[in-house]
């Protein structure tokens, strides 16, 4: 195990997730404390004390979030969980929605308690079936023991809570995206200003916190932010849940503690590579951070004071393990893709941009690249960078130069050679 | 759609006053798990009962991916082609399908039992590469496990 | 009021304001596709980015959706702003298909205009662009050409936020996003939906009845007010400039009529907005004239009409008049100083609402069909026309009038415009002008004036009211 364990610090079996189970490990006990002998400003200042981050992508100071809210300001707040879990390689908000969904129903009355929020949503992607099945179990359960609808263990506490599905869209986890797609609209982001936390869902002050970093609070108001912060490092406090994949022997979700050694997690914890290859790089955290060579991640520990000096971040978690003889020129051709098919069409650079590196990319591997394009792909990502109206733009540069700061060469091969150096593989044949 | 109605209203008693228009995704949704699409009637339906625009419907219908105006199969294949997937084999997985199935992405064979798409990532990157048939995930599929579910479905 | 600095010029913006708003109103050009004064702001184009002074160097973002903050300094020309917009008018000029020679956008098109302004370079693509639907019929008045539209969404918004219809959306996403009408027809039914194609800022949306008539630059506009109803919304006539007029046979049509209409921007009356009736007006003014004086139905010279009229005026007991709401404040004060104290007078409604046509909404459109019904009343009082069984020469001043009410005994004297079966069953017919051919004044329903000015000359044998009326009276000694 890579270090200690927050969440995944149970034992998984079939009935696991319900909330028989999950009351017979303490569940909603931290709930009843925090109503009873807390103040709502005392759990936001226990969450900011803790230091969590934000573990969708931006590793946000949750505190800070929480901390512009104002309940009691007059005006309906609202909570989204975040649970569109859509970046490429990220798939650890499922583990806990499958198995522990009871953890974030706590923890999404603590935060609605903290907030003030009467109304809350978990919105999760339409694609996802069983964790669909299960959070909404579990919100069933909630509400058939009194502790969703109606006065929480008897206080004047009451919390609602929708389990809204998405229907197949990238930009939904994009916090604006997500509650524009609440609003029962097509989820084109919004501009900032104004923040979301001052108008977000229907104009009022809203929340959006992802499945891991909302899951993490009944353990920090359990435990108290003083304990919390021994687990991880000074500057990234507690866990995180990896979810990787790609060409690696055991690929999986698995809670690493921060600061916790990179390549013994790879060698050790996921079994090394498949088939005994080597690593070539691993893409830290979902397709949008930018790629590490093995060298690169040699001395690196998974924390975000380590990684981001790198040049990349720990983004989502969604790691995505490389082996040696794995063609980057194709590897980026089904990113590309990607951004291409999700990109909302609302801002220009990013609606423009995304078709236009698609089309070059798929000419490159076509065999009918110019050498220009390289330069062409630059930059349309740095025509890209800060210039659109949701991260996406910048997320698909990000991966782009990423890939091409470090594997120019094999564009340059595909370019003049007219193939491939690895016969255009992305499978892992050692 | 009328018929589904009762079940709006119970959806409807989670939400706060004054998110009729929230209520659009979730009733064409499940529209189209009730009818397996959502036709011209269903639209209709939807802004009557909600009260929005139609083009507000229209909208949402043709930018989300999972929402159809038309039917499809009895078995709809979803085939992931994202990077964990194409790095697992999923490129030969979906060859393996169009030439077991004689179609390709985006068509329904003759008998209206399949249909064939390619999605990107759902989110199961840890057990590529995955076919999704109607709501099931199936995962860490191969040529031969392939063969079995179609032959199953048949 | 915070105090901001752009360009080096210091000014005072209200709290709230953006720096787009701000520096439009002291006067400071910042480019811009999607925003518009009317509309919300989705900052979606791009292309009003300005340059924000900070510690760290200069930090570019879009002005429209910026709010202006004490101390500011912005930039709206830099270096990081000017690449900036260069790379955004890459990206809007990648797919469209720059076939300005075709369009008839040119000469009065955004993009053209940014073109050379900021960006001056051929686009760097060496791929094939994104085709979409051309000549697609958005409405039975709209032609839109899908590969033009660079999405800016003004029009989707304008459905929304001004017409109320919900008409038009965009379907689909990225670069395969198209604008859409509705399937419910309601852009069809939408009756200001061709304020569309003058918001878009490109040749996307198109007047059918415009399509392919004339290039922009061979016509000028003459600042008018719409006839239409008791709004009287401003507009500009499009007309033909004299220098490019087409010499041919039988160009009068083209030479002498209107091409089309457009908004004039009217705060006190109209915004930037009229109705669709207001652009069909070249059908209202095109059609068939009255040029020729008759008397009981026999062509004459206008003198002898004028002659017999004064004839007819000086005999009669108990004359009445019935004056046109159509008439502009100077014909009508025109009448009054003349012949007002001669007549007993009525004020009549030229037109009447037409099926099928809006009655009225919360947004222009006005029940009365007749531009100049507050400025007739105002002089003539609004009383309905009642024709006294006693009256022995009746005056009928413009279209719409029953000659059934006229008492069979009485004489009539008919000044209309046009061609009319009326006309010949008057004693004394005369030919007057139209609004096209004339300056004057309208008054509108809520007491605002607007004036429209003369673009063409009046056929020959044709009066104007204006000078009729004081040439009956010089006989007939009704002045005051």
């Amino acid at each position: 195990m890579p270090g200690r364990q927050l969440i995944m610090d149970f034992e998984v079996t079939p009935t696991s997730h319900t909330l028989e189970a999950y009351r017979a490990r303490g569940g909603y006990a931290t709930l009843e404390k925090a109503l009873k002998s807390m103040q709502p400003a005392d759990v936001t200042k226990e969450i900011t004390a803790s230091g969590l981050l934000g573990h969708g992508g931006a590793a946000f100071p949750v505190g800070r979030k929480w901390s512009v809210m104002k309940p009691g300001d007059g005006q309906p707040h609202y909570l989204c969980c975040n649970a569109d879990e859509g970046e490429p390689g990220t798939f650890k908000d499922r583990w806990i929605l499958e198995h522990a969904p009871h953890l974030l129903v706590e923890s999404m009355l603590i935060a609605s308690y903290a907030l003030g929020v009467r109304n809350a949503f978990v919105y999760i992607r339409g694609e996802f079936d069983l964790p669909w099945r299960r959070i909404q179990g579990a919100v069933d359960e909630a509400y058939a023991a009194g502790l969703l609808g109606a006065k929480t263990f008897g206080t004047d506490f009451v919390l609602d809570i929708v389990v809204y599905r998405g229907a197949g869209s990238y930009v939904c986890g994009e916090a604006s995206g997500l509650i524009t797609s609440i609003e029962g609209r097509k989820p084109y982001p919004r501009n900032r200003p104004p923040r979301l936390t001052v108008k977000g869902l229907y104009q009022r002050p809203t929340v959006i916190n992802n499945v891991e970093t909302l899951a993490n609070v009944t353990g920090i108001i359990r435990m108290g932010a003083e304990e919390f912060r021994k687990v991880g490092t000074a500057k990234s406090p507690g866990t995180q849940l990896v979810s990787i994949s790609g060409h690696i022997a055991k690929p999986g979700v698995y809670e690493v503690e921060y600061g916790y050694p990179w390549v013994k997690f790879l060698d050790e914890d996921c079994g090394g590579m498949l088939n005994g290859a080597t690593l070539k790089c691993v893409i830290p955290g979902g397709i949008s951070t930018k790629v590490l060579t093995r060298a690169e991640i040699e001395t690196l520990t998974l924390s975000h004071e380590s990684v981001n000096p790198a040049g990349s971040g720990l983004g989502s978690g969604g790691m995505i393990a490389i082996a040696e003889g794995t063609c980057m020129v194709r590897l980026l051709q089904v990113l590309l893709r990607f951004y291409h098919h999700e990109s909302c069409g609302q801002c220009t650079p990013c609606r423009e941009g995304m078709g236009w590196m698609h089309r070059i990319i798929d000419r490159i591997v076509d065999g009918k690249g110019v050498p220009e394009d390289i330069e062409r792909l630059y930059a349309i990502s740095h025509a890209n960078d800060g210039t659109t109206i949701c991260g996406m733009g910048d997320a698909a540069g990000y991966a782009t130069v990423g890939i091409l700061n470090k594997y120019r060469d094999e564009f340059e091969h595909f370019i003049t050679s007219k193939r491939s150096r690895f016969d255009g593989r992305l499978e892992c044949l050692a | 759609m009328k018929h589904l109605i009762p079940e709006f209203e119970k959806m409807k008693q989670r939400y706060p006053e004054g998110f009729e228009s929230s209520l659009v995704l979730p009733c064409l949704q499940r529209i189209q798990e009730d009818r397996g699409y959502v036709a011209e009637e269903d639209i209709v339906g939807v802004m009557e009962y909600l009260h929005v625009p139609r083009i507000q419907v229209e909208e949402v219908l043709s930018y989300y991916t999972m929402l159809r105006r038309k039917p499809v199969g009895r078995f709809h294949l979803q085939a992931c082609r994202n990077i964990a997937c194409s790095m697992r084999g999923s490129e030969g997985i979906l060859g393996h399908l169009v030439a077991k199935l004689g179609i390709q992405p985006g068509e329904t064979t003759p008998d209206g039992r399949f249909t064939l798409s390619v999605v990107e990532c759902l989110g199961s990157c840890g057990t590529a590469p995955v076919v999704m048939v109607n709501e099931a995930y199936h995962e860490n599929m191969d040529a031969q496990k392939l063969d079995k579910l179609i032959e199953e479905l048949r | 009021m915070p105090r901001l600095t752009i360009d080096g010029r210091e000014i005072e913006a209200p709290a709230g304001q953006t720096v787009m708003e701000a520096a439009k109103a002291a006067g400071i050009f910042i480019p811009y596709f999607c925003w518009h004064p009317e509309l919300s702001v989705p900052g979606n184009c791009r292309i009003c980015v300005v340059g924000v002074e900070d510690k760290g160097g200069e930090w570019v973002d879009i002005a429209c959706n910026m709010p202006v903050a004490e101390g500011m300094v912005v930039y709206t020309n830099s270096d990081k702003v000017r690449e900036r917009r260069k790379a955004t008018l890459q990206f809007i000029t990648l797919n469209h298909p720059v076939d300005c020679g075709i369009c008839d956008k040119a000469g009065e098109c955004t993009l053209q205009d940014y073109h050379y302004e900021y960006n001056g370079e051929r686009s760097v693509s060496v791929d094939s662009k994104v085709h979409a639907t051309k000549h697609y019929d958005l409405s039975a008045r709209i032609v839109l050409d899908n590969e033009r539209c660079i999405q800016c969404t003004r029009c989707v918004r304008f459905t929304r936020e001004v017409s109320m219809s919900f008409g038009l959306g965009m379907q689909n996403r990225a670069d395969h996003s198209l604008v859409r009408a509705a399937e419910d027809g309601s852009f069809e039914a939408d009756a200001y939906s061709d304020n569309v194609i003058d918001i878009c800022p490109v040749g996307a949306l198109l007047s059918r009845s415009f399509l392919h008539k004339s290039r922009v630059w061979y016509l000028k506009p003459a600042a008018s007010v719409c006839p239409g109803c008791a709004r009287g919304c401003a507009v500009n006539l499009w007309h033909r400039r004299p220098e490019w007029r087409l010499r041919a046979a039988d160009m009068r049509a083209q030479n002498e009529g209107i091409q089309r209409v457009t908004p004039l921007e009217n705060p006190a009356v109209n915004g930037p907005w009229i109705c669709n009736k207001g652009r069909d007006l070249a059908k209202v003014f095109g059609r068939a004239r009255a040029e020729v004086s008759m008397l009981k139905g026999r062509p004459a010279d206008l003198h002898g009409a004028l002659a017999q009229a004064r004839s007819l005026l000086a005999s009669a007991r108990k004359p009445v008049a019935v004056v046109s709401s159509w008439g502009s404040n100077e014909e009508l004060a025109a009448f009054k100083a003349a012949l007002g104290s001669r007549f007993t007078t009525f004020v009549k409604a030229d037109h009447e609402p037409q099926a099928g046509e809006v009655l009225e909404d919360a947004i222009l459109i006005r029940a009365d069909k007749n531009p100049n019904t507050a400025g007739a009343r105002a002089l003539f009082g609004d009383a309905a026309p009642a024709i006294p069984k006693d009256a022995d020469l009746v005056l009928v001043w413009g279209e719409g009038f029953d000659f059934r009410l006229i008492p069979p005994e009485a004489k009539i004297v008919y000044l209309n415009a046009w061609l009319q079966p009326e006309n010949g069953h008057a004693d004394v017919f005369i030919p007057i002008s139209i609004q096209t051919e004339r300056d004057g004044h309208y008054t509108n329903f809520a007491g605002v004036t607007s004036a429209f000015s003369k673009c063409f000359a009046k056929p020959v044998g044709v009066a104007d009211a204006e000078a009729v009326f004081p040439a009956l009276a010089a006989m007939a000694g009704g002045g005051q």
